[in-house]
Order: structure tokens, then C-alpha cells, then sequence
């Protein structure tokens, strides 16, 4: 399988805070990448640099063997990659339908034809009974929904979903897992930022951790966790196994 | 029984077809300059609509270009001859051309600070031409030169011909509305409006879209500047760059309905109408009575109804679809 994300040696500082530090990893094409790491270690930077809110010091980004590293949002959106926010950004004043006709007017700029593909999308993410709803009247989880479906109507290929289960109870976790595992066999390439284990390990096979801006490790989930640098960056110190301290210390 | 939509269709013809015969059955000479007024104010504010009510970027530096529009028809028929039908296309595309640096600029703020930055540039351009008095009659200002009845020149011996010009520009600027709210820049306007980093996200060229946004309602403008300059026969920096302009414009279009095709016209419709009443009632009385009460007014709405009247309804109706579905 060929790499749909390609990063190398990504920078990005923001005043003295080295927020992604020679960070590379790829994706490949058709799987679920999640990528981890405490509070402030550079996920949602990474995103913002991937789809182009931020412009990278240096280092590059390539989609599909295309550098991205300088496009707009909406550039790298019209190229196959869509995402979802942190904290979800539904247009509260717009219908249910609406929000997403606006992604799908992306490739359909016909009203009649947009609203089919947007019906498409909210139908796939179990929306459908709350079309004509105000997406402000929407809650937490249909909101992380509708930004699931926006960015579907974008017809991506490539899929980036910052903590969409942040905040949700256990069955709703487990809604969103399987909806995930559900655009996974879509045959969409899924980048998930997640806090929450459990969900992490059920959709994504491979995992890359971050910590104070840098990779600290890459692999399966098994490996992964095993890590004493990742052990390290999440629990402390004082719980890796201590000759494994003085190797990293 | 008629489909909702032919319902509406049906109201907006008759309606129609009464603003065309109104000034024949309402012939005062007095009650055509209100409804000349109320007319023109709604055509601004829709044209303001476009960019402070769609995608809520609350310019209030719009008199810009109605002042742009204004001095640019008129020296072009005072110092060349030209006719203000020509000079009201080539004002429009004056202003149109002028939102460029315009939003180039103000465009990389946000919020009120937007909003400062195009009261001030609209400040710097009365100020140029008060002070640029070689160019175009400074702070004078100048009298249009009356031809009597000229049409090809813009001028009329009655009022009567005015109404029906403004009223054109008014459709004019509801239909193009009409067409946008539709269409696929209808949406990405409103999407912008609400949260842009979501609208770039997911597809929409936040920038361009402002850009051409910006463009025709400045467009559509200037086009009023000019038709107001040939309809009061003067112009000088004070009135053609007022700040009230600018102010009415957002005014109209908030109390009627905010990004609404028809919220600008009822605004217009109900403040015009509430200050030649106020101001016929109680204007012998006590000194600005009349304008304390229209404040007071204005308050009431913002503070009952922040969406507007359309905004009201439109929130009534919608709330009863989601209920049945």
C-alpha cells in the first residue's frame, strides 16, 4: 500500500514553545492512524499543520506524493482531506442540512444535487430523523455527528478527526468507535487524535506517540504501550521500570 | 389550495404590482418622498445585507461607496458632460473597485475591530475630498445644474419617475438576494459568518468569497450614491459620506431581520414610518422628543427580538417543523 500522508521532518514553533519538533510519520493508504500523547504534546499543532491552518517552519507534507506544506485549508480540502474539530464548530445558525450541504457543495455546486449527497452523509451518520434541526439545538455527540457528515459531504479520501469522543458517556463511545470502524471500511484513510484508550485500541492498528512536540515512539498498539518513553511521558518516571530509567536518562 | 411556495410567489407579485400603483393612489407630494426615502434606505441596506447580514461582517463604513458613487456620477456629468446613467455604472464599478484595498485591509481584522476599520477608511475618504478642494469642490460641496425635465440626464420635473428608479434598484439588489440565498454562495456566506475556520475546512475559499461579497455590495452602493445626489441636486463631503448612511443601512436591516431577503425592507418599512410619525406628532413639542422616542423604540426591538422581525418568525416557523419531524 502506498503512503496517503507523507510528513518529514515537520516544524513549528510558536514564540519560545517548540510545538512540533522534527516530527515524520506516514500514513498508509485505507488505515486508521491514531495519534496520541499528553496535553500539549503537539496533536491538534500537527493537525492544524497537515490541513493548513498553520504553515510549517520547515519540513514537508505530502498527500498522495503532493506537497501540501503551503496550501490553504480549503486547497487541501478540495485535494481529499477533511477533518473534524477538538471542540466541534457546527454552523449554529444553519439547519442540520444545510451544514452539510456547504461541504458538499465542495464538489457539487448545484443546490439540487448537493442536498442528495448531504442526505447521504447525515443518512451514514445516523442523522437523518434531525435534518431540519438548528445544529445549535443539536447535542454534544449528533454535533460531533454532523462534523463527521460535513466532512464526509466533502467526499475525502482522507479523514482527520481531532477528539470526537472527548466528553461523550461509555455508550456513546461506543457508538462513535463503531462509526469510525464504519467510515474506516468506506475505504476512507482515518487520522484519529484520542485520549481514550479503550477506543483507541478498538479502530486503530497503528499508533504514533507525541510528547513536548516530538515522536517519542511509533508501532502497534502492543509495542506502544510497552514503550518506557511512553510510559514515561503519561504516568511518570517513577513508573518505568528502573534500569530503563537510567538508559533513557 | 396553493403550495406554500406558490403562496409565496403570489404574495410577492401582488405586492409588487402595489408598490407600482401606490403613487398613484397615494398622489401627496409629502408621502412620496417618504416612500422615495424608505425605498432608497432599503436598497442600501439590502446591498449592506449581502456582506454585514449574510456573512456577518458588520461593515459600518458602507457611505464609502454611496459617496464614491455619488462624486464620481457627478463630476463626470459636471465636468464632462456625461450622463448619470453612465456615471451611475461606472460609480458602481468605482466602489466595486475600491472594496478591493478596502477589504484588503480591514478584511485582516475581526469582529469590532473590522467594524472600526471600515468606519475609518470611510472618514478618510470624506476627508480627502474636503480637502482636495481643486478636484472636487471641497467642503462647498456643489449644486447639480437643474435641466428641468432631462431624463437622459437623470432629472425630472416630478418625483413620480425617482419612485419608480429606486424602486427598480430595490428589486434589483432583493432579486440578486433572492438568487445568492439559493444558491452555493449563499451558503458558504452564512457558513463564513459563523465560524470560518469550520467554512475553509470544509472546502470554502474564505478570502474569495468575502472578497466578491464585498465587491457587489459595494457595487450596489455607490449605485444609490448617485441616484440620491440626482434626486436632492447637491452634494458636499458631509452628505455624501454621512455617517448616518452607514449607520441606517445596518440599522434597517437589524431591526427588520439581520441576513434575511426581506428583514432590510420591513426595517426600512417600520423606522421611516415611525420617524415621519414621530417626528409630524411631536416634533412641535418638546425639542428632540421625537428622536428620544425612536431610540427608545430601536432599544425595544434589539432588546426583544436581537434577531429581528423576520428573524422572529423565521425562529416561530422553524421551531414547528423540528417539533413535527
Amino acid at each position: 500500500m502506498s503512503a496517503a500522508i507523507e510528513i518529514s521532518h515537520l516544524n513549528k514553533k510558536f514564540g519560545g514553545l517548540h510545538a512540533v519538533n522534527d516530527v515524520s510519520f506516514s500514513v498508509r493508504e485505507n488505515e486508521t492512524l491514531a495519534l496520541i500523547g499528553p496535553n500539549g504534546a503537539g496533536k491538534t499543532t500537527a493537525f492544524n499543520l497537515i490541513m493548513g491552518f498553520h504553515r510549517p517552519d520547515s519540513g514537508s507534507i505530502k498527500l498522495f506524493g503532493q506537497e501540501i506544506a503551503n496550501l490553504r485549508p480549503h486547497q487541501v480540502c478540495a485535494l481529499g482531506m477533511a477533518r473534524t474539530f477538538q471542540v466541534a464548530k457546527p454552523f449554529g445558525a444553519m439547519s442540520v442540512l444545510e451544514n452539510v450541504m456547504t461541504g458538499a457543495f465542495l464538489h457539487h455546486p448545484k443546490t439540487s444535487r448537493a442536498i442528495e449527497v448531504a442526505r447521504e452523509s447525515i443518512d451514514f451518520l445516523g442523522l437523518g430523523a434531525k435534518e431540519n434541526f438548528a445544529a445549535r439545538d443539536l447535542t454534544t455527540i449528533d454535533q460531533r455527528r454532523l462534523e463527521m457528515a460535513r466532512a464526509l459531504a466533502t467526499q475525502p479520501k482522507i479523514l482527520l478527526l481531532d477528539e470526537v469522543m472527548a466528553g461523550l458517556n461509555p455508550a456513546e463511545v461506543d457508538q462513535a468507535v463503531e462509526l469510525v470502524r464504519k467510515l474506516s471500511q468506506r475505504g476512507l484513510t482515518i487520522v484519529i487524535v484520542e485520549h481514550l484508550m479503550r477506543a483507541i485500541v478498538a479502530v486503530a492498528k497503528h499508533m504514533v506517540v507525541l510528547d513536548h512536540g516530538q515522536k517519542i515512539a511509533e508501532g502497534s498498539p502492543d509495542v506502544v504501550m510497552q514503550n518506557s518513553e511512553v510510559i514515561r511521558a503519561y504516568l511518570g518516571s517513577a513508573y518505568v521500570k528502573s534500569e530503563e530509567v537510567v538508559q533513557n536518562d | 389550495m396553493l403550495k406554500p411556495a406558490n403562496y409565496y410567489k403570489t404574495i410577492v407579485a401582488v405586492l409588487l404590482l402595489l408598490m407600482l400603483v401606490l403613487p398613484w393612489i397615494i398622489t401627496s407630494s409629502f408621502a412620496l418622498e417618504i416612500f422615495v426615502r424608505i425605498l432608497l434606505f432599503a436598497f442600501i441596506g439590502t446591498s449592506w445585507n449581502l456582506l454585514g447580514g449574510y456573512a456577518k461582517q458588520l461593515s459600518l463604513g458602507h457611505v464609502a461607496f454611496f459617496g464614491l458613487g455619488a462624486y464620481v456620477s457627478t463630476l463626470l456629468e459636471i465636468k464632462f458632460g456625461i450622463s448619470p446613467w453612465i456615471g451611475m455604472i461606472v460609480g458602481g464599478l468605482v466602489g466595486m473597485t475600491a472594496s478591493l484595498p478596502i477589504g484588503w485591509l480591514c478584511f485582516r481584522l475581526k469582529g469590532p475591530y473590522f467594524t472600526i476599520s471600515t468606519i475609518a477608511t470611510a472618514n478618510v475618504l470624506m476627508l480627502i475630498f474636503l480637502k482636495f478642494r481643486d478636484f472636487a469642490w471641497g467642503a462647498e460641496g456643489t449644486t447639480i445644474p437643474n435641466l428641468g425635465n432631462a431624463p437622459l440626464m437623470m432629472q425630472f420635473d416630478t418625483k413620480l419617475p425617482y419612485y419608480y428608479i429606486v424602486l427598480a434598484l430595490l428589486v434589483l439588489a432583493m432579486s440578486i438576494t433572492a438568487w445568492i440565498e439559493r444558491s452555493r454562495v449563499g451558503y458558504y456566506l452564512i457558513a463564513l459568518g459563523e465560524d470560518e475556520d469550520a467554512a475553509e475546512a470544509s472546502g470554502v475559499n474564505v478570502a474569495r468569497v468575502k472578497r466578491n461579497i464585498y465587491m457587489l455590495s459595494a457595487f450596489l452602493t455607490a449605485l444609490a450614491g448617485t441616484f440620491y445626489t440626482q434626486y436632492i441636486y447637491f452634494i458636499d463631503p458631509q452628505t455624501a459620506f454621512s455617517f448616518n448612511v452607514s449607520i441606517e443601512a445596518a440599522l434597517v436591516s437589524i431591526v427588520g431581520g439581520i441576513g434575511t431577503l426581506w428583514g432590510p425592507l420591513i426595517g426600512t418599512v417600520l423606522l421611516e414610518t415611525t420617524t415621519s410619525l414621530l417626528q409630524s406628532y411631536l416634533g412641535n413639542s418638546i425639542g428632540g422628543i421625537q428622536l428620544t422616542v425612536y431610540s427608545l423604540i430601536l432599544m425595544a426591538v434589539i432588546l426583544i427580538r436581537p434577531t429581528g422581525i423576520v428573524g422572529y418568525f423565521k425562529e416561530k416557523a422553524h421551531k414547528s417543523s423540528s417539533y413535527n419531524s
